[in-house]
């Protein structure tokens, strides 16, 4: 047993953010501690390896086991020289961004092996994660993100450490990139603790799964019994909610969100969100028991076998008049240095009714598409038309007449609200710049309320006060108050908690289905377009890969990067 | 004199940090430069009165006869089409013979290159000490910051920048000069001409006005740029990987941090020809400054837009050194790589 | 994924505090000196400050706290009057200079490119230029009135403040809630005045302090080098006279100069204090560090 922490319990002040988690990683184990945004597992991570803010008060237990130095009581650290980078390397999050910039490769590695006496070759700890020694002269804006990733990889190994703590190491990278990086730490040897909030994504490469939920364990299971005996409905709402490429496969979502660590519920905390939840799991803590090769935190593991979390339905099947026509769309953005062909002779088609989805990886020109759409950016060549207006050729007020028909929904739920309006306000605003009578507001903005899913008590808060879940359905109200015919969606729930994403896509497709509505539904996850779309545009260095409906390409990919994208999200 | 500024902003002319094409930024200093020396020469033709009226104190142009104006009006080519005398003054730039000047029948060029060394000697001087202390001070604030602490010397760099030079000058003066009698008040050499121990001693007051109200400036902008780089992800990185704070701060921190403020001082060096202006004329040390506050007071035009072409001059060359050295510190602005 | 992400539901957002309790000493210390300058224009005699009062090179006494100048002028009233004329002059010029920087740089972000890159390159070429040698010279040739000496303060201090609001504006309309509402179909006006002022509008405030402050000493400086109009009492014209009389070499100093001196010193450091918190609490990159 490498590491075996117990009660380990994280306190900003008087929120609770980790409530007292035992946790174990055996001997060369990955154990993936995983879970959606503030659940506290990064907390944990970080009071492994004493990296908390002086404001956190951390308690617990825990030691750090090798056979090559002494048993380490991790409660007792004082001082962490010595220990992290040495017995504990760590990936941290953000890697991408995390390298010396200013120091070659070479050098990082170096110092690395220097501070911890390391023993190994700059050289041979690169080609360990799987890269050259030509990249040790490179400097870390030199190289692509899977490349820093690596890097990074490769310096928390400098020290030889017992245990590898990486937390979210494949935030920024691109599906395909996300499973090698994962595949090369699994393969490493070294016990291994891994945060993450994909779960689904890190089937293939954990051994063993810690499921937290509002600050306390709710499952540990080993992978091999994951799909097989009895969970714990959280754990099951997770993999329910990760969209498979698989249209067989349900996509479901778990409603509302979790709750903040300074209002906790009682009882069980995953009640309220619970399908199956009774009387006594609001009222009494479930303790951490043995199920099967795990251990469950549950009153209702019995009858939670088949936890009903409500499905993301599926296309009608009717598909109305086009609604926008992009035709022959070439894109080139010039800086002084370099000019960058961004997409290149595009065609789409979006009817009413119909959800197209916009897959591709990063740099594949799809957002540039979306905002060619939207009227954001003028063309360098082609023609888009909505309904029988053009957009390409219109300017100023008969451009914004034109775009006053589409609703835009915008990546960044934290960012696209400004944090000084009111919701109301919010959503209002479209109604306002269009210059719609003050009488119609608020019917208009009850039924875009209504049709988001959002309680009218959220129309009186700030942005701030609400949940990203939350904030994104006020920017879909918005998107909708003013009876768009068109709707884009770029990556609308790229920055959301898994258990969310399939409410959003829901709510689209039903206001698709209701009103009628065209959406383009950008994604750079080809499961979720595959769920939640009828027809999907596979876009790559900005030129058409392929397209068909879902279901053809789910069960038939024709290119082999359509192919590869599926394998890179098939869970 | 300077006014503080303690978010890192953005001083030199174009984005420091994106040389990527310096052929394109030496000729962007370059259409700088000569829109600089153009409006040098449009500058004193288009004030009221016209060119003749430069010449000296309304008194003594009252006295010239109507022969003596036409006379100095051709001998300055001031009858000229003003293309004319902008081709003959852009001659006389490039040539460097900047015509005589009036207040005391020396040559442009012999006025000036008199004043410049003097100049030099004062404001490398308290360049020096003002990079020095500020930096010192400024790479300790910000690391006592990062720690909760320092608030105590960030009042106190505010409090010394505000102080006007000119008013600081004269309380040193009372003091150092008048009460105290250590460092003398006036010229930049003693009656036994240029020794070293006289340099030095003349330099004393002049350098500490500059150094004292210039240190604010350096020390703010160091300590800002200190708790940007301090909490950057590489550092914080760099510290869970487990590298010791003290070698955190020597290698991670330190030239990263120092990388603003090189610029900030290379453009400050640019600049404090120009600022030294109060402190030569208090102290009436002999160097640039001095001479084109003389010049200006005088309506000495020829000189004036001599000295303005130097003080200018000077900016710019520092501008661009600015801009060609910070490659060289800065491995993300150079462009391809060994790989 | 920490704590510090976890949305605060139910809670009110924090009213946004942009001056902390350093800016806040500033603002105090700002509004004490504005309240003597006030008390200099409202309450004391026209003359005060510019005619003989009593004999020359008088000393401190209870009829003079700060005693007079070589021509028996009361040197308290000057600097009460003198406080006045710095403070509206420092504040008129920080008034036009933050307005014509941010109409200028506002323009030269989000203007036709032409027009930007006209205004960056007059940016540049105003920046080359030595701020100092550029305001003697002018007030050396174009006279030394008071609207004359602000007029000049504000065409050259405009253009590093534009350059800062330009890069603000830059910022700012790369935010997702200004490209949401311009897909919205928002134009120009409604972005400035809804989504711009709220990001926009802090950074004003350090602009008006800085160029104030920069106000304050400049025209002080010109007045000192006998620039300024030497009928009016101002801080810089009290020094000018110091300065003339050769006060450095009696005690008169203390009370002469010394006053004036700090006088502009504290108001520096007062509106320096407001443009270091608000500039502070707006930089990201310290907000953690705090």
């Amino acid at each position: 047993m490498t590491l075996s922490v117990q009660d380990i319990t994280v306190r900003y002040g008087g929120k609770v953010a980790v409530d007292h988690v035992d946790l174990e990683v055996a001997d060369g184990e990955v154990v993936a501690v995983v879970g959606e945004s503030g659940c506290g597992k990064t907390s944990l991570a970080r009071a492994l390896a004493g990296l908390l803010p002086g404001s956190a008060e951390v308690s617990g237990r825990g030691v750090l086991r090798s056979d090559r130095h002494p048993d380490l009581d991790l409660g007792a650290v004082e001082d962490w020289r010595g220990i992290r980078g040495r017995r504990i390397g760590i990936v941290p999050q953000g890697a991408m961004s995390g390298l010396s910039p200013i120091h070659r490769v070479e050098a990082q590695l170096r110092e690395m092996l220097t501070v911890h006496d390391g023993t190994a070759e700059p050289g041979d700890l690169l080609e360990r994660v799987g890269l050259t020694a030509r990249e040790l002269h490179s400097y870390s804006h030199q190289l692509s993100g899977g490349q820093r990733q690596r890097v990074a990889i490769a310096l928390a190994l400098a020290g030889d450490p017992d245990l590898l703590i990486a937390d979210e190491p494949t935030t920024g990278l691109d599906a395909v990139m996300q499973g090698k990086v994962l595949g090369l730490i699994a393969s490493l040897g070294i016990s291994t603790l891994i945060v993450s909030h994909d779960m689904a994504g890190l089937l293939p490469y954990a051994d063993r799964f810690a499921v937290m939920y509002a600050g306390r364990l709710a499952e540990v299971v080993p992978v091999t019994s994951l799909h097989q005996g009895r969970h714990h409905p959280y754990t099951a709402g997770l993999l329910a909610a990760t969209p498979s490429t698989d249209r067989t496969v349900t996509w479901a979502s778990i409603s509302g969100s979790a709750p903040p660590l300074d209002d906790l519920p009682e009882g069980c905390r995953f009640a309220p969100r619970c399908p199956v939840a009774a009387d006594e799991c609001r009222t009494t803590v479930p303790d951490l028991r043995v199920v099967g090769d795990g251990a469950v935190a549950c009153h209702r593991v019995e009858v939670a076998t088949d936890v009903g979390y409500p499905a993301v339905p599926r296309a009608a099947g009717t598909c109305g008049d086009p609604v926008l026509t992009m035709s022959g769309i070439q894109h080139t953005y010039r800086s002084r240095s370099r000019t960058t062909t961004a997409l290149n002779g595009v065609d789409l088609t979006v009817g009413r009714g119909e959800i197209i989805g916009l897959v591709g990886e990063s740099g594949s020109g799809k957002s540039t598409l979306a905002r060619i759409a939207l009227g954001l950016i003028r063309p360098s060549q082609g023609a888009v038309t909505l309904g029988k207006d053009e957009v390409t050729g219109s300017r100023g007020r008969r451009l914004r007449a034109v775009q006053r028909r589409v609703g835009f929904i915008h990546q960044d739920p934290y960012d696209s609200l400004h944090p000084g309006m009111k919701v109301a306000a919010l959503i209002a605003e479209p109604l306002v710049i269009a210059k719609v009578p003050r009488g119609e507001h608020d019917g208009k903005i009850r039924s875009a309320l209504a049709a988001a899913g959002l309680p009218e008590s959220l129309l009186g808060r700030y942005p701030g006060q609400l949940s990203g879940g939350q904030r994104q359905r006020v920017s879909i109200a918005r998107a909708l108050v003013n009876d768009p015919e068109l709707l884009v969606a770029d990556e609308a729930s790229s920055m959301l908690d898994v258990s969310t994403r399939g409410g959003i896509a829901t709510t689209l497709r039903s206001v698709a289905t209701e009103r009628g509505l065209a959406v383009v539904f950008v994604t750079h996850d080809m499961g979720e377009a595959i769920q939640s779309c009828d027809r999907i545009v596979v876009l790559r260095h900005g030129r058409v890969v392929e397209a068909g409906a879902c279901g053809t390409i789910s069960s038939s990919p024709e290119h082999e990067y359509t192919a590869q994208l599926l394998a890179a999200s098939h869970h | 004199m300077s006014a503080i500024q303690t978010s890192a902003p953005d001083t030199s002319l174009g984005r420091p940090g994106r040389v990527t094409y310096l052929g394109g930024r030496v000729a962007e200093y370059v259409v700088v430069l000569f829109v600089a020396v153009t409006l040098n020469f449009l500058l004193p033709r288009a004030l009221p009165g016209g060119p003749l009226k430069l010449f000296g104190s309304p008194e003594a142009l009252a006295r010239l006869t109507a022969e003596e104006r036409a006379q100095i009006a051709t001998e300055y080519g001031f009858g000229d089409p003003v293309h004319v005398q902008f081709f003959a003054y852009l001659r006389s730039v490039v040539t460097l013979d900047l015509g005589t000047s009036l207040s005391d029948g020396r040559t442009v060029t012999e006025a000036i290159g008199e004043a410049l060394p003097w100049t030099l000697l004062l404001v490398g001087t308290s360049i020096v000490c003002t990079t020095l202390i500020g930096i010192a001070l400024g790479v300790i604030g910000g690391l006592r910051r990062s720690e909760g602490k320092g608030a105590g010397t960030l009042i106190g760099a505010i409090v010394v920048d505000s102080i006007p030079q000119f008013w600081l000058a004269m309380v040193l003066i009372v003091w150092f000069g008048v009460k105290w009698q250590v460092a003398p008040t006036f010229g930049a050499t003693g009656p036994d001409g240029v020794t070293v121990t006289g340099l030095a001693q003349h330099l004393v007051l002049p350098v500490a006005t500059l150094t004292i109200t210039g240190i604010g400036y350096i020390f703010l902008y160091t300590r800002s740029s200190m708790l940007n780089v301090l909490t950057s992800e590489p550092v914080q990185h760099a510290h869970a990987r487990g590298i010791p704070r003290g070698r955190l701060v020597r290698r991670h921190v330190l030239r990263p941090a120092l990388l603003p403020v090189h610029t900030l001082i290379m453009l400050d060096i640019g600049f404090l020809a120009a600022g030294a202006i109060v402190v030569e004329t208090v102290f009436a040390y002999p160097g640039l400054g001095r001479l084109t506050f003389g010049a200006i007071a005088a309506r000495d035009y020829p000189l004036m837009q001599g000295t303005f072409l130097v003080l200018t001059l000077m900016v710019v060359l520092m501008n661009l050194l600015a801009d060609l050295t910070y490659p060289l510190l800065d491995p993300r602005t150079r462009t391809g790589g060994e790989s | 994924m920490s704590a510090a992400t976890v949305p605060e539901a139910g809670a009110r957002p924090r009213r946004r505090d942009l001056l902390g309790r350093q800016g806040r000493a500033g603002a105090a210390l700002l509004a004490l000196i504005v309240g003597t300058a006030a008390y200099g224009f409202f309450f004391l005699p026209d003359g005060a400050g510019k005619t003989r009062e009593a004999v020359p090179y008088e000393a401190p006494s209870g009829a003079h706290p700060l005693g007079t100048d070589d021509l028996g002028r009361d040197l308290l009233d000057q600097l009460l009057v003198g406080a006045g004329t710095s403070l509206t002059l420092a504040f008129l010029v920080a008034a036009v200079t933050t307005v014509l920087a941010a109409i200028l740089g506002g323009m030269a972000g989000i203007g036709p490119r032409w027009l930007s890159a006209t205004i960056m390159r007059g940016i540049d070429v105003m920046l080359v230029l030595p701020e100092l040698v550029l305001f003697i010279l002018v007030a050396t040739f174009l006279g030394q009135s008071f609207g004359i000496r602000a007029a000049i303060l504000a065409l050259i201090l405009w253009p590093a403040p534009a350059r800062v609001l330009r890069a603000a504006v830059l910022t700012s309309w790369s935010r997702a809630h200004f490209e949401a509402a311009r897909a919205m179909g928002a134009g120009h006006a409604w972005l400035l005045a809804r989504h711009a002022s709220y990001l926009i509008g802090p950074l004003l405030v350090p602009v008006f302090v800085r160029t104030a402050m920069r106000a304050i000493v400049y025209d002080a400086t010109l007045s000192f080098l006998g620039l300024g109009d030497p009928t009016v009492p101002s801080w810089g014209t009290t020094l000018y006279w110091v300065q003339v009389n050769g006060v450095f070499l009696s005690d008169a100093w203390l009370w002469w100069a010394g006053p004036p001196g700090l006088a502009i010193t504290l108001t520096v450091v007062a509106l320096a204090l407001v443009g270091t918190s608000i500039e502070d609490r707006l930089n990201p990159n310290l907000q953690e560090s705090r």
